[in-house]
Formats: structure tokens, sequence, C-alpha cells
């Protein structure tokens, strides 16, 4: 077990962490409860998808590394906290399948890791290397955080924005494929545009969909697209991640929400040979400012870093399952969808995307008398969920609005189903979690539930 | 519900509300029972974290955190732990809003809404930097308008200064600062005749970058001045980087009067690692048009919003502002006695040592606030910041003292290196902190480690390695490590860590068995 005083000698030891050493029995269900014994018991914690989760033992190394530096912090930073980065970047680099720990940065979350490649593109467009109108693709479903990134970066320094619209509910890959060619073709207007960057995600946030990125990658590469940036935020424990496989010059995932790391911690990847590493720059310029990303990003000033210290230990808790980390997402894979069917079932709705397009989550309607007609009743009903019935499940709503023809999907009564839930099954989620989310659900149809009874009133608005 | 739940000892008012009590600590509970002033043994107790074993004279670097503050840091961390969906809509925000409240307070803020928090000041300097190099990328700056910085600068800033502003196309001038440093006087002089050299030929000096204390060597600048001295010689916008001030030095931003002022609280005022804020003056447009680099959903909802939300992450640092106050206020005189006590045992201490060692004090006293820069005995032969760095880890390994030294070129023009009462140039200086939890034996055992080393004949020369070493050490980094920056953490020294070796000599022996 890697450790604050024990060299690097043990990286490689640590790296390849995905299957269950021969004398080890596979932990508990009671094991398991203990690791996630600081998890609040009444609540229906069906969200692993936002934040994530921590077991107590990688907790309890992380205190360790706080408590090491609190000691004698100098000494922390000259002779621990290096070799500690070193260590975790070389985990991830073979939990990834990359070719070397030198393609790979640890930050705090994807959208640092966004930040550092928009960052890169507007310098591109405001030195000339782009010029002004020049196209950066992205997903209509693209997380809203890296949205507001590529208008804060790049629309500001003159790209052209070109949005993929996606079908949603989605029948298959090929339909995002088809969505994603169209959306291609229009960027490039028959080669008079030059597309300088293509934003994809690996698994979309809301709503959630596992996305054909290998595919659209070599679309991209077919097509004269400059680079590509995979913003896999959920994909690392979620679904297998080679990133030669995917091949995207960029490709980022967080640690803390599926891979067992304490909040927060993601890498950026990019491949070892690439001219563009050396030009990609954290924003928090410090001391080490020109000595690579993975070292810039390794000291950005005085913080805590223990979470990004912890990967082996993840990577340790992982082995204790059967089957490591594939055996864990399979089994929460088969988990999601059967509790999605279970709940489509009962409110006589349907999934969003087919199960070969779920990892861990799973998008499923919401029956339509609830009449979630925007974001804001989306948010209410969802409030409504955590504060009367304790179950914390983000809700999506999708607009009628859709630019292409679309037909709203309608549930067993006729309804328009214009909400869905997403839930997201994850070590410590027990069938009776999903069942609490059904039969609240349940209760607010009988109970005649609607959202326009949520909105506030004239007469509130006007004070 | 906008606080984490109190402690069990907590008393029955709840902390942090209320009227400010008027020795500018920020909001005080109404009609609190006077409660006894802390004692050295809960002071010590509240250290127990510190390695009992090393001399800490370095609070300047990394700072310090009580032990009750940690314990309101990990309340929150368990309140996010337990259900982070419901901590991030009811709890996260409020708690942010409430420290950026109690920052305002302390700094003579106008209106909160001046005050973003952020990891740390290199944070901040990021965030004004990008800002000025948008300005020059979009033309509201001209290719060639100026930064003016002071050599002393921090490196990290200095560094931000060259990626964003310099890349842009500013024409950055340093201004020279002398040191040893003689009076405040001295500064002015030396920013004034760099003002004149960036304004020459009729250019704009778009901002000047301006330590309130600077790190190494540390001396404490007369900000205020200067700031009024920009303004009277057209510079655009000044920022001070006042990383140490906070509990350092008093801070008025109001009186200080820059545009963008920026302090570490998790240095001088008691909070973990790692807090910094940045202020802005309200009604100041160009307030609106600093964003924080780590682009949220919050973009263009003002810097404070911005930096109360850079994605999933422990903002728990962030949230106990009002418990780090807390704690001050258990000191007689608050922070201010705390400071005015810092200052006045550092200068002793800083007095103890150079008469021990027959040198001298980098700077006056009033230049100085809980950090004083000693001069070392020349005899040390520090000719490098290898040098410096190689002793400072010697004082480490063999003698458990933590102490940075600073190594003050001879290569600055126009100036004589001072001497020690030997004879010899001074070239190496020690930067001593003084907190509230240090002892006079940590001085002590400083000041006996260097005579020993005197005693002993050494030089820093013993400790450079020879080039046969230097290439062995290079061959063990590519097979081990090669991850490893260069300048910050030495080949020598991974070899003697990686061999639980002390004396960093030693290791070339070990690498000779090992080839």
């Amino acid at each position: 077990m890697a450790s604050a005083a024990t060299p690097c000698v043990d990286a490689a030891e640590n790296g390849a962490g995905t299957t269950v050493p021969a004398k080890q029995p596979p932990i508990t269900d009671a094991e398991i409860r203990a690791e996630f014994a600081h998890h609040d018991r009444a609540v229906a914690r069906v969200n692993n998808g936002t934040f994530g989760c921590c077991p107590a033992s990688v907790l309890a190394a992380r205190a360790r590394w706080q408590r090491l530096f609190l000691s004698q912090p100098d000494a922390f930073y000259f002779h621990s906290l290096q070799p500690g980065l070193a260590r975790s970047r070389a985990a991830v680099a073979a939990a990834v399948g990359a070719g070397d720990p030198s393609e790979v940065s640890l930050v705090d979350n994807v959208t640092t890791a966004a930040a550092i490649v928009m960052q890169h593109v507007a310098w591109s467009f405001a030195e000339g290397d782009f010029a002004r109108g020049d196209a950066v693709l992205m997903l209509h479903y693209t997380y809203s955080a890296v949205k507001k990134s590529i208008h804060a970066y790049v629309a500001r320094a003159g790209a052209s924005v070109v949005e993929v619209p996606l079908p949603f509910p989605v029948a298959s890959p090929a339909a995002v494929v088809a969505a994603f060619r169209a959306a291609l073709a229009r960027a490039r207007d028959g080669g008079r545009r030059r597309v300088r960057l293509a934003v994809i995600d690996h698994i979309t946030s809301m709503p959630s969909v596992l996305v054909p990125v290998a595919e659209l990658v070599a679309i991209c590469r077919a097509e004269g697209v400059d680079k590509v940036f995979v913003d896999a935020a959920h994909a690392i424990g979620q679904v297998r991640v080679d990133v030669r496989d995917v091949g995207a010059d960029f490709y980022a995932s967080n640690l803390h929400k599926w891979f067992f790391c304490p909040s927060a911690v993601a890498f950026l990847h990019i491949r070892k040979d690439d001219p563009v590493a050396a030009q990609l720059h954290h924003p928090v310029v410090s001391s080490e400012y020109g000595n690579g990303l993975p070292m810039e990003s390794a000291w950005i000033g005085v913080r805590d870093y223990s979470a990004q210290l912890v990967v082996p230990d993840a990577v340790d808790f992982m082995t204790r399952f059967e089957g490591g980390i594939e055996g864990i997402s399979a089994r929460n894979h088969d988990k999601v969808v059967e509790m999605a069917l279970m709940l489509a079932e009962a409110w006589g709705t349907f999934l969003g995307s087919p199960p070969e397009m779920c990892g861990s989550m799973a998008m499923v309607g919401l029956p339509g008398c609830f009449g979630i007609e925007s974001d804001d009743d989306a948010m209410r009903v969802r409030t409504v969920l955590r504060d009367d019935y304790k179950v914390e499940v983000p809700i999506f709503h999708n607009s009628r609005r859709a630019d292409e023809e679309q037909v709203m999907d309608k549930d067993a009564n006729g309804d328009q189903v214009t909400g869905y839930v997403r839930i997201s099954h994850q070590v410590y989620n027990v069938r009776e979690e999903f069942e609490v989310l059904r039969d609240a659900v349940n209760k607010l149809v009988l109970d005649g539930f609607s959202c326009s009874n949520l909105r506030p009133s004239e007469k509130v608005l006007c004070h | 519900m906008a606080s984490a739940p109190p402690p069990d000892d907590a008393p029955a008012v709840e902390n942090g509300h209320g009227h400010d009590n008027g020795n500018g600590n920020g909001p005080s509970p109404p009609a609190k029972r006077p409660r006894a002033v802390i004692s050295a043994a809960e002071i010590r107790a509240e250290f127990a974290h510190h390695d009992a074993a090393v001399a800490r004279v370095n609070n300047g670097s990394f700072g310090c955190c009580p032990a009750s503050v940690l314990a309101a840091q990990a309340r929150w961390q368990h309140l996010f732990l337990a259900q982070p969906d419901a901590f991030y809509f009811h709890g996260l925000q409020q708690g942010l809003a409430r420290s950026r409240a109690a920052v305002a307070a302390l700094v003579g803020a106008g209106d909160v809404s001046e005050v973003s928090l952020v990891d740390n000041a290199t944070t901040a300097a990021a965030i004004v930097l990008q800002h000025a190099a948008w300005s020059f990328a979009e033309g509201r700056f001209a290719r060639g308008d100026a930064v003016l910085m002071l050599h002393y600068a921090y490196g990290a800033v200095k560094k931000s200064i060259h990626a964003y502003v310099a890349r842009a196309g500013a024409t950055v001038v340093e201004v020279p600062l002398p040191f040893p440093v003689a009076s405040a006087d001295a500064i002015i002089a030396e920013f004034r005749a760099a003002l004149d050299v960036a304004k020459a030929g009729g250019r704009r000096v778009r901002l000047a970058v301006i330590d309130h204390i600077t790190s190494m060597p540390s001396v404490v600048i007369p900000v205020k001045e200067l700031v009024a001295i920009c303004r009277n010689e057209g510079v655009d916008r000044v920022f001070v980087d006042a990383a140490h001030s906070i509990g350092q030095v008093p801070v008025d931003v109001q009186d200080i009067g820059a545009d963008f002022y920026t302090s570490n609280l998790h240095k001088w005022f008691f909070c973990p690692p790692a807090v910094a804020f940045l202020h802005t003056r309200k009604g100041d447009p160009v307030a609106a048009q600093l964003h924080h680099p780590v682009v949220s959903q919050e973009y263009g909802n003002g810097l404070p919003m911005e930096s109360g939300w850079i994605g999933t992450r422990d903002y728990s640092a962030q949230l106990v502002v009002s418990e780090a106050i807390d704690f001050v206020n258990r000191f007689e005189g608050g922070i201010e006695g705390i400071r005015i006590r810092n200052h006045e045992k550092v200068i002793e201490m800083g007095r103890m040592l150079a008469e021990a060692w027959r040198t001298f004090l980098g700077s006056p006293p009033e230049l100085c606030g809980s950090m004083v820069m000693v001069g070392m005995p020349g005899c040390l032969g520090i000719e490098s910041d290898g040098d410096a760095m190689r002793v400072r880890t010697m004082l480490r390994k063999d003698f458990q003292v933590e102490v940075p030294i600073y190594y003050n070129s001879r290569r600055v023009e126009g100036q004589e290196m001072a001497k020690d009462k030997n004879g010899d140039p001074v070239t190496g200086y020690v930067r001593i902190s003084h907190q509230i939890y240090n002892v006079k034996e940590d001085y002590e055992r400083l000041r006996d480690a260097v005579n020993k080393l005197v005693s002993e004949g050494f030089t820093s020369s013993k400790l450079q390695p020879s080039e046969k070493v230097l290439s062995q050490l290079k061959r063990f980094k590519k097979l081990w490590c090669d991850d490893l920056p260069a300048n910050q953490h030495s080949l020598e020294d991974t070899v003697a860590d990686y061999l639980g070796v002390g004396r960093v000599t030693t290791a070339s022996a070990a690498v000779a068995t090992m080839a």
C-alpha cells in the first residue's frame, strides 16, 4: 500500500488494480456498509453521478496525508508531495491505458480540465494560429459549465460555436452518430470552414447517455477536425476507459465520481508525442510554469492536495471486489438497468435510452401528469422528493420545444413525458432505495401532484 | 441551515453574528459571556499536531491552523460526505457568504460584494493577470504598454505576469529594490525611478503589481504611499499582492486604496490550507470584467459567485473564516494583539540571532511584521540558490530546524555587499517567523545549529555535488522518478530520501554501491 514515506517504486505495484489478489476474499456487504457509514442513512441516495462517493478507508488515507502536511508542511512539500503525486499519476496512467505517466495531469475536476483546453484554444485565436470564425463543435447536451467555458474562452476569442442537437429519448448509438455527422458537415461548411476543436461527452450529464466516442473521434479525424476533447467526467469507473482506443487529443474524467477518490480529483490525458501538449498550461500559474502540464498542475500554490494523493488507495479499494473495477461497473450497470425497468413499469413510463447506452446511470421517465414544463419545475420536484420523501435524485426537464420535429413520448396514461429521473447505482446502493423512489412518485401521482401547484403565484411574485 | 453543526462545547450564543466589537476583528456574538484569555497550555493543545521535534520557525511559508478550526473544517467535510446534494443546495453558498462577510468586516471593505474567496494569492494573481491579457488581446491595451512589478515579486506571480501579460504584448518593467534595506524611503525612491522608466516616451502603465510584504527577502513595503504615487502618475490599475499580510500587519483596503488586493488566510489568519480573498472596489467597472479562470455555470454572475463554485471540490477551508475569527478573539487584543506580540518577539529573536552570529537584520523593525531576515555568517559561503537550499535541507535533516534561507546575489549594480563582524560578505539570510505557537527554544536551536556549523568550518561548497555524482544521480532519476521537478526536489534529496540517509553527501557513496 502506497504510504507517505514509500518511494515511487510502489507505482508499478499499485497501478494495475483490476484483479483480486489470490488469497483475499471479496469484500462483504457488512464491510461495504461500514465503508459508507458516513452516508446519511435516512436518504435514498440514488444520485452517485453528481458528487460520487468515497469509502472510509480512502478517506482515512487522505487524512494521513493531511496530518503529514500539518505536522511539518515544509518537509511534506520538499519530500512527500511530488513523489506522492507521481504515484497517483502512474496509477491513473495504468488504469486508462496511457502510454506513459507523463501523459497524465491531475487537476481538481473536469471543469478545470476544460478551462485548460479552452484557454489554449483562446490563445490560438488571439495569436492568429486560428482565424476568427473558425468553428468549435460541441453537443447540445454538453455539460453547462463546459458550455460556459467555451463561451468564456473560445467564443470570446472569435470562434463560431456549432452545437450538435441530440435526440432524447434516444433509440440507438446510430442516432447519435447521424446527428453528429450532420452537425459536423454544417460546421465544416463544405470545407470552407476549419473545425478547430470538437468537444464530445463520453457520457452526457443531463440527460445521461453513453455516447459512442471512439466512433465520433474517428469521424472527426476523417473529416479533418484539428483536435478532439472528450469530456468524460462520468466515465472512469462506469465504463471501460482506454484512451488509446478512444483516440482523442484530450481526455478528462473525474476520479471522485465513480472511482472512489475523495472530492475532488480528475485527470487530463494528452498524448505524449502531441506537440500541443507543451502548449497547454494550468490557468493558475506557479513557479512550475513551462515544466509541462503534469508539473504545472502538481503545484498551483499552497492548497490541500490530499485528494490527489490517494488514487493508489482507491485502486486498492476496488481490488477488494470480485473482478475489481470491471466487476463493480458491470454489476452497477446490471443493477441500474434492473431498477430502471422496475421504475418504468411501476410508473407506466420508459427508459430514456436503451441499456447499451447506459453505464451505471439510467434516465427513467416520470409520469406525465407531473406536468414538468421547465428546469425550475424539475428542481422543485427534486426538492419535494428530498424534503418530503428523503430521496435524492436529479430530474431532467425534456423541453417540448426541440428544434427537430420530435414526437414527445407518452406514458401509459397517454400523458406527454417531459421529466426524467437520472438514477445511479453504486456499490453502496440497495434495492430498497429505488423502491422508496418508486413509492414516493406513486404517492405524488395518487395525491394528484402537479408542478403547477408548486410554481409561485402571481401574488407571491409581486412581493 | 447556513452553518455547520456546532461543536459540543460551543457557547450557547451562535458565533459569528452581531455587531463589530470595535477592535477590527469582525462580528462578535452579542452579550457574550467573558471568556478567559487562552492559556499557554491551551495553545500547545491547539497545535499538538505540529511535529514537536522540529523548531518550526517558518510560519510564513505554509501558515498554521489550530485544532479547533480544523475540527470546524471536519464538520463541514462530514456534512458534505453525509449528503452532498443537500450540502450543495442548502449549505455551501450560505456558508461561503458568511465567510465573505467576515472577511469584508476584517479588511474594512465597503461591502461584502467586494470580496471573493479563492484558494490562494497565486489564484488571485491569475485572475487579475488573465483580465489584463484579455485587455491586450482585445485591443483595449496597446502592445508595448507597461506592467510594473517588483524585483522581489513572488516567483509564481512573476511567472504569471510572463504567462499572461508579457505573452499578450506587455512591456514588463521591474523595480529593483535594495536589500538589505535601510528605510521605506529607499523603497519609495526606487519605485519612483522605475515608474519613470516605465512611463518613458509617453508609455501607458496599465498595471502595477506591488507586494505588501515581499516573500524572499521579506520586507514590509509602504504600499499606501506607492499606491498614491501610482494614482498621481496615471497608472491605470494597482494590484497589491498581500499574500502574507492579513494577521501580520493592519489591513484596511480602503486606506490602501488599491484596485485589487489579495491576501492568504491560511498563512497568518489561522485558516486551513488553503483560502485567500481577492478584494475589488465596489463600483469599479473592472470588477465585472474579472473572471475566475475555471469557468462554471456561475460565469457572468460576478467574481464572488464565480469563485464560490468552480466545480465539485472541497470548499471546507473557505467555510471556517468565522471560526478562525473566534479563535483569534480568544487572545488578548484579538488579531491586533497577536500580531503586535509576534512582531516584538520576532525582532527580539532576530536580534538575538544577529548578535550570536555577529551579523545584522536585513531591514529595520519598522519594515518587519511577524517575519525578519537575519544575516547568516558569511563564512558559510552561500553563493547560489542551490547552496541556500542545500543548507536549508541540512538544517532540516540534521538539526530539525525548519527555516527558509535567502541567497542575496552579489551581482546587484552599485551595491556593496554588507559584511558581518568577521569581515565576510553576508550572502545568506534566514527568514524567521514568530507565530503564537513558537517558543524561545525554537530560535535557540537555530542559533546553536548555525554556530555549530561555523565552529566545524562548514562551507556550502562541501554540499555541492561533484560532476561524477551529478551524472550518477541523473541516471538514478531516469530509472526511478522521472516526474520529479528538478528545481524543487533535488536529485540528491531524492536519493537521500530513498535510502533514508541524512546528509546528502553520503548519497554519492550510496549511488556508487547501487551502480
